[in-house]
């Protein structure tokens, strides 16, 4: 069966783009490499305690974000989250915190989004992209495993350098060329990150975020046990910065995640050096910087009049979640509306 | 202090706690903040500054002569291109345009200038120098340059429609070579009198407009092989230049 629209990448990009076009009408297939939603807006569970490990809260000013945002039902939503921030250090996007920008979090993880958005979408789990090309008046999608997808129109929502990537498959096509070549010209910034659990009844933090002043090692410390309902643990998500990140990228994670912690001792207190658990994780392209932002997602139609479109949090002003949702959604306005034309 | 100057001033009285639905699909709703004097080369005029509720851009208006309440007033609505206005760049015409408008409104009774700070919609001076850069690879293509940010025109006439109304100009004399300008800016409840043509005066930098007749893609070659960028949203025309 042929299918209208293939969206590879169920991140919140994905999710957005995949659920406009289904409510249109439209029949499509996400394909997404993990066992869940939401790419980096994501939450892990510690016996039962949910822990955010990518963004710490949502922030944003675009009526129609927030609206869907308010859409979620069944969480707790914590308004103005975090409601204590310490530190002079730069969050991770200008002006997330100014007043312009409405900021605040779920009690159940910030993944309860993505879960929202992909209620009634036909999702292939663990099913990773190995290559693309143009196939008669559509796209084919071969799965790692061999499995052939087969659409009209195909929708990539990774993260930037995973986008390229999949590009370099597809042969030449006019258009291609220009979209290549600046796609080039952008980058996305690393993120290690470590989770660290400690008794619930020891010494916490007054604060919610911490961006230390002067660190080299850490972008951020959230408090994010102050997120949730009875926490067994006191949790902290400590997230480093991009140059550090990127110089230990490919070390393995046991070499980098203690000195993670001892940077997370250095400014807390020697009780942050001893956590009764810890869980790393490499964020190879955690977010976009400011310099790295375009006005809108692409699509290009390629000779046969099948559409590529290409989503995501590079493809919108402002970066971080509200960015990646803009960009799905404001794909699909387009792709519709090119289809009417 | 002139009656025109009290006038301008009672405009920023008027306006400290204005609020509209505002205009365009960005609902963008601006607010006459401060005026004062700008004797410039061009003339005598005075610089009207708006603030505006979508972004931290604060668009100008350049005045000349008593504008407030005035008929077919001669307007020029100019897009903000800090590498042509400013660095005198020759990959676009913007510098030529400005100071031609300038000079022009600046010989006559009156007139206004219209500068919008909308450098590729607020994210776009960085990405302009990306979109050059594409072209000195030879890559000039629409999706990229779209992606890119390249200019708003819909929201550039929002901006406008709005500050020609808080400026109370009656009806305007718009100074375009683009006819669809003055249907956008009708269509936002301006009214447009006449169209003037914008024509610039012949120098050694846009002298291959009337040398060459040859488009690629849209975009005029200039001596240097550079394609010459539209920035503003009308088409160059230079006096003696055959055009249609």
């Amino acid at each position: 069966m042929a299918l209208d629209t293939i969206v590879v990448g169920a991140g919140i990009a994905g999710l957005a783009c995949a659920g406009g076009l289904r409510r249109a009408g439209r029949t499509v297939v996400v394909l997404e490499r993990a066992r869940r939603v939401g790419g980096r807006c994501a939450t892990r569970s510690f016996e039962g305690q949910p822990v955010d490990v990518g963004p710490m809260f949502f922030h944003g000013h675009e009526p129609a974000f927030l609206e869907a945002l308010g859409a979620v039902a069944g969480v707790t939503v914590l308004e103005g989250w975090p409601h204590r921030v310490e530190g002079s250090g730069p969050p991770c996007q200008p002006g997330a915190l100014e007043g312009f920008n409405r900021r605040f979090s779920f009690a159940e993880g910030l993944n309860a989004f993505a879960t929202h958005l992909a209620a009634g979408l036909d999702i292939r789990h663990q099913t990773t992209v190995a290559r693309i090309r143009a196939a008669d008046a559509g796209f084919e999608v071969t799965a790692a495993d061999g499995t052939v997808f087969r659409a009209r129109d195909l929708v990539l929502a990774l993260a930037l350098e995973e986008t390229r990537a999949l590009l370099e498959t597809l042969p030449d096509a006019p258009g291609l060329a220009g979209v290549r070549a600046m796609l080039g010209m952008f980058f996305s910034l690393p993120s290690l990150t470590v989770i660290a659990g400690y008794p619930i009844d020891g010494p916490a933090p007054p604060w919610d975020l911490l961006y230390p002043d002067q660190s080299e090692v850490l972008q951020l410390i959230a408090h994010d046990s102050a997120k949730r309902r009875d926490p067994r643990f006191l949790t902290l998500v400590c997230q480093a910065r991009p140059r550090w990140s990127r110089a230990r990228l490919d070390q393995p994670m046991v070499d980098w995640s203690p000195e993670l912690v001892e940077a997370a001792g250095a400014v807390l207190g020697p009780w942050a050096l001893r956590p009764l658990w810890t869980f790393p994780h490499r964020w190879r392209h955690a977010r976009v910087d400011r310099s790295c932002e375009l006005a809108g997602p692409v699509h290009v139609t390629l000779d046969r009049g099948q559409r590529l479109g290409l989503a995501g949090d590079v493809f919108a002003p402002g970066g971080g979640v509200q960015a990646a949702w803009l960009s799905g959604s404001r794909l699909t306005a387009a792709l519709l509306l090119k289809e009417r034309a | 202090m002139s009656t025109m100057d009290e006038k301008l001033n009672e405009l920023v009285e008027r306006d400290r706690d204005h609020e509209c639905p505002g205009f365009g699909p960005d609902r963008v709703c601006v607010r006459i903040v401060a005026v004062a004097k700008l004797p410039s080369r061009f003339g005598d005029f005075r610089v009207v500054a708006f603030w505006n509720n979508r972004d931290q851009k604060d668009h100008l208006a350049i005045v000349h002569g008593d504008v407030v309440g005035a008929q077919e007033v001669p307007t020029r609505v100019h897009s903000e291109c800090l590498t042509g206005d400013v660095l005198g760049s020759l990959r676009c015409d913007c510098r030529d345009q400005l100071e031609t408008a300038l000079m022009r409104i600046g010989g006559l009774e009156r007139g206004v200038v219209l500068y919008l700070r909308q450098e590729g919609r607020g994210i776009g001076l960085a990405n302009k120098i990306r979109a050059y850069a594409l072209q000195d690879r030879g890559l000039d293509t629409v999706e990229a340059n779209l992606a890119l940010g390249f200019r708003d025109d819909e929201r550039d006439y929002a901006v406008a429609a709005h500050m020609l109304a808080s400026l109370g100009l009656g009806s305007i004399q718009l100074m375009t070579n683009n006819p669809d300008k003055v249907s956008q800016l009708e269509k936002f409840g301006v009214k447009v009198a006449s169209r003037l043509p914008h024509l610039l005066p012949p120098n050694p930098h846009n002298r291959f407009y009337l040398e060459t007749k040859a488009l690629r893609s849209g975009h005029y070659i200039d001596f240097t092989g550079t394609p010459h960028l539209q920035e503003q949203s009308d088409p160059v025309l230079v006096e003696g230049m055959n055009n249609k």
